[in-house]
């Protein structure tokens, strides 16, 4: 692959030279095109910035714009402004959090929870995955994947709603259970610690099972038949060579399924039980329920954000350090 | 020893085929149901629910509106995040942590405030609400995703190919055209994937920068207003079956594409 | 079972012909070739489709609806598009009036401009929740109330009496309610206003009883199964049959009903609370003289309000709607005599005070 690449674009340039006969090479003698080349690649200080100017622009506009406007709100005192009424400077909204214990542990049993769902959602797909990217045929590893995604395509509520049939009293599940005997009244599955998770974990396979995948299907077998050659047994091989490999595919898969799970709000309101609360339910509540705190539920986000945000760089670190400590 | 794990890891796999199959089977079952609420016991059956989504134009008009802002927000996403994707990876420059950091907030920014923020900048940038609106907030939302899933592809580039070519004379759009971009396919599909998904599921931002026309997930949100009835679990279903359809088509359609240029 | 449904879909079949031999009244013939458009947030089902269909073929103007589910949403939105909003008519309940009211969303209501005004039921129209600042602020459409209902396979009647049986031992895990909406029927139970009109001046007291009320939720949360948000989550609880009885909003236990569910709802002897839907018209609204006209249409039969409560399952306020309904339906939207004696309507003098106490106390039951 490598080198076929390489000598296709050696083609193009012999193109330059001689008579240009793939469009490629057409391109590269069109004159406009050679001027716009000689302008652009000048000198590599205004190649870079021509690459980088427009990212530049659009973070700073579309992605820093809407936050820092967030920000702001969470700095004042009245958001929406009514006509009429002056805006004051606060830090009210934070005070606020820091101030009451009741917020506290919404918030940190979201971390946790998000923490929890995380590893499970890990431990569930990493066989999975591992399965499809060394023991299926290259031929069907598309085709099983896509099996996988297919259930992805319902909405998040639409499937919650499946997931009660499923688990509800009269649900199937405990329909089963029943017809086989093992149960004479119905296990109360729904609202609790449990439902909620088969609910989060099924919302957030996807996100860890593509990194995953693609982290083992890079790994080339002969290192691990070279492992085994050396004797290596297959825990031995999974823990020595698999593992420290996909370590990056573990730790974006992670850090993708953490920060989601943070945010969750339908889920696990509609799957969890009374002491279930999400601190996203929290926050939501300050703009739906309670209608005219935005400055406080805009505070409230804040503070999830920067708390989801230095725990993913401490555990992105964290596996630095890992992979480091693996390749000594 | 090594047949035994791939047995086991077999019975994992469809295991969690299982898992992830049961509730859509249920969802699509429930849609069969001849009362206005989903659940057991099932007493009678009825086709009217999945007929009635083919009798609703709105329905139908909803499907394609939310396909349509789902395909250009990813153009926009994948078009963007590649080109992010590009600048940060394999470079060191100064500012390239703050633009990665920056790069990845709309990510992390929960659902709500995500759509309130989007909703106020609109206003302050001009922007109308509507299918614009939606196709930019969905597309902001989701560059994110395509650099990340860009960005670990393009780490395993070998650095050799794009020198290789450079040495023989390939100016970098060139390079970047037939090296680059090639290698990048299966990380750009995945992403789109991602982002199709994203969009096409997306409630909140969708509510909050929409005009009248409503999306799928807004209508189902409005319909559930007066309970989950079995019409859901039916437009669901009509939409799982027409969005896979399409991309069985699309995949057949690039597999003999591919075919039709080796040849 | 399927008959119901049959009735149901012969109704939305044959709604447009229905609808075409409504009489056409005179201001619509006057009104007609006026021409544009009205933009109307609402909820599913709430502005009948053959309505609509006919009151666009007579006067020319388009009916944009946009579908919304919650109020909160509602006022954020409309709080993010002021002052130019894009709305013309939305749907309020008037106990979130004030909200809307005081951040300057609303107009007054020009009831002067609404022929068909008085063909609204004057319990509703006249009543003292309607009069805020000395302006009417909506025309009500729909009354819903908070009833206990209850599964009739494993409750009886005479359970569903008391909201006492909501917190029983008898029926641990097997119960479900709106934490807020709670804390007001509460308040009731144990003989206290929540509404908070009586501690107006007093606020000390009012943090009392909210300290007692709160005490008491926290003490019996092991017994209930679940704080839910919408109807369509405790509709699903009976039919999974994960609760026996819940405190809930009659529209959606009326739709359980009318689909054939042994369900039933009561108003328990301490009273409950109700509250009416209304269509008002926004602040600087485009096109206000559209919404009159629109609305003085929506008035104009009591067929129009039967068909919202078929679609809805919440008590109309049209006068004589109750005659175009099934006797299932009736029998779901209606109440015993001396149970309705027992309601009264959600007032907002005092929100401010009674939100800023509430919503604390929510948080602090969920999180103990």
């Amino acid at each position: 692959m490598s080198n076929e690449a390489a000598s296709r674009a050696t083609q193009d340039v012999d193109a330059h030279t001689g008579v240009g006969r793939t469009f490629w090479g057409r391109l590269s003698n069109w004159s406009p095109y050679r001027a716009l080349m000689g302008l652009v690649t000048a000198s590599p200080r205004r190649q870079f910035l021509i690459l980088a100017i427009f990212p530049l622009l659009w973070v700073l506009t579309q992605h820093l714009g809407p936050m820092l406007q967030m920000v702001r709100v969470s700095l004042t005192d009245a958001y929406p402004v009514a006509p009429g009424v002056e805006q004051h400077f606060t830090l009210d909204n934070y005070a606020r959090f820091f101030g009451d214990q009741i917020f506290w542990q919404p918030f940190f049993r979201t971390l946790i929870f998000a923490g929890g769902f995380t590893f499970c959602t890990l431990i569930l797909t990493y066989p999975v995955a591992y399965f499809l990217a060394r023991h299926v045929s290259r031929k069907n590893q598309m085709l099983f994947l896509l099996l996988l995604l297919i259930p992805f395509w319902v909405g998040e509520i639409v499937r919650t709603y499946a997931i009660m049939i499923l688990l509800g009293n009269t649900g199937a599940l405990n329909l089963v259970l029943k017809t086989l005997g093992l149960i004479d009244r119905p296990i109360p599955f729904m609202y609790t610690s449990f439902s909620m998770g088969v609910g989060i974990v099924y919302l957030t396979a996807l996100y860890m099972l593509l990194p995953l995948y693609s982290a083992l299907e890079k790994l080339p077998r002969s290192y691990n038949e070279a492992a085994a050659d050396l004797g290596a047994g297959a825990w031995t091989r999974f823990r020595r060579v698999t593992l420290p490999l996909t370590i990056e595919g573990i730790s974006s898969g992670c850090t993708l399924v953490f920060l989601i799970s943070t945010g969750f709000y339908a889920t696990p309101v509609l799957l969890g039980g009374p002491s279930t609360t999400t601190f996203a339910e929290t926050i939501a509540g300050f703009f739906h329920v309670a209608g005219d705190q935005w400055p406080t539920g805009a505070a409230f986000a804040t503070i999830m954000f920067f708390a989801a945000l230095v725990l993913t760089a401490v555990f992105q670190k964290l596996m630095n350090a890992l992979r480091k400590g693996d390749t000594k | 020893m090594n047949r035994g794990n791939r047995i086991l890891l077999s019975c994992v796999y469809w295991a969690f085929v299982l898992y992830v199959f049961v509730p859509l089977i249920l969802m699509i079952l429930m849609g069969f149901k001849d009362s206005k609420f989903i659940g057991f016991p099932i007493k009678s059956w009825t086709l009217d629910w999945y007929t009635g989504v083919f009798a609703d134009a709105e329905i139908l008009s909803t499907l394609g509106y939310s396909a349509a802002i789902a395909v250009l927000a990813t153009l926009i996403s994948v078009a963007v995040g590649t080109w992010i994707a590009v600048l940060l990876e394999g470079r060191k420059f100064w500012g390239r942590t703050a633009i990665f950091g920056m790069t990845v907030l709309p990510a992390l920014v929960p659902g709500i405030i995500s759509a309130i923020a989007f909703r106020i900048y609109a206003r302050y940038l001009g922007i109308e609400p509507g299918m614009g609106a939606i196709v930019w907030a969905h597309a902001v939302h989701n560059v994110p995703f395509v650099v990340l899933v860009v960005m670990a592809r393009l780490s395993t580039l070998p650095k050799s190919q794009l020198e290789a070519a450079r040495d023989l004379g390939a100016d970098p759009i060139i390079a970047f055209l037939r090296i680059t971009l090639p290698y990048l396919v299966p990380a750009i599909l995945g992403a789109s994937i991602f982002c199709l998904l994203l969009s096409f599921d997306d409630f909140v931002r969708s509510f909050f920068l929409g005009g009248y026309e409503p999306t799928l997930p807004v209508l189902i949100f409005a319909k559930l207003k007066s309970g989950m009835s079995p019409e859901i679990n039916a437009i669901a279903t009509v939409a799982l079956v027409l969005t896979a359809a399409i991309g069985i088509w699309a995949e057949r359609f690039t597999r003999r594409m591919n075919k039709d240029t080796k040849a | 079972m399927s008959k119901l449904i049959f009735n149901r879909r012969r109704f939305l079949g044959t709604a447009a012909m229905t609808g075409a031999a409504l009489a056409s009244p005179a201001y619509l013939r006057r009104a007609h070739a006026q021409g544009g458009e009205v933009n109307i947030w609402t909820y599913n089902d709430f502005v009948p489709e053959a309505f609509k269909e006919q009151f666009e073929a007579e006067t020319g103007i388009k009916v944009n609806v946009r579908l919304v589910d919650d109020q909160g949403k509602q006022f954020n939105l409309l709080a993010a598009e002021q002052p130019n909003p894009s709305v013309d008519i939305m749907t309020v309940a008037g106990h979130r009036f004030l909200q809307f009211i005081e951040s300057d969303l609303l107009a007054p209501m020009d009831t002067d401009r609404l022929s068909n005004w008085d063909k609204i039921n004057p319990t509703f129209s006249e009543s003292d929740w309607s009069t805020i600042n000395g302006n009417k602020w909506g025309v009500p459409i729909l009354s819903g109330m908070e009833v206990l209902s209850y599964n009739t396979d494993l409750v009886t009647a005479e359970e569903a009496q008391t909201w006492d049986t909501l917190f029983s031992e008898k029926y641990k895990g097997q119960t479900a309610y709106i934490i807020q909406d709670m804390l007001s029927i509460v308040m009731l139970m144990k003989g206290y206003d929540g509404n908070f009109i009586e501690y107006a001046d007093d606020h000390e007291k009012a943090a009392e009883i909210m300290a007692e009320i709160q005490q008491f939720m926290i003490e019996k949360k092991p017994l209930v199964r679940k704080y839910y948000d919408s109807g369509a989550e405790i509709q699903q609880m009976f039919v999974n049959q994960d609760i026996a009885l819940g405190h809930s909003w009659n529209g959606p236990a009326a739709a359980l009903i009318n689909d054939g569910f042994p369900l039933a709802m009561s108003i328990p002897q301490e009273g409950s609370y109700g509250f009416v839907y209304t269509l008002n018209v926004a602040n600087n609204a485009p096109n206000a003289d559209n919404a009159y006209t629109f609305l003085d249409a929506m008035l104009s039969s009591p067929e129009i309000g039967a068909a919202m409560t078929k679609a809805s399952g919440f008590i109309s306020t049209y006068k004589d709607s109750a005659q175009y309904l099934t006797d299932l339906e009736k029998k779901s939207t209606s109440f015993p005599e001396e149970q309705l004696a027992n309601l009264q309507f959600f007032r907002a003098e005092e929100n401010e005070l009674k939100y800023g106490l509430m919503d604390p106390a929510v948080e602090a039951i969920k999180a103990a």
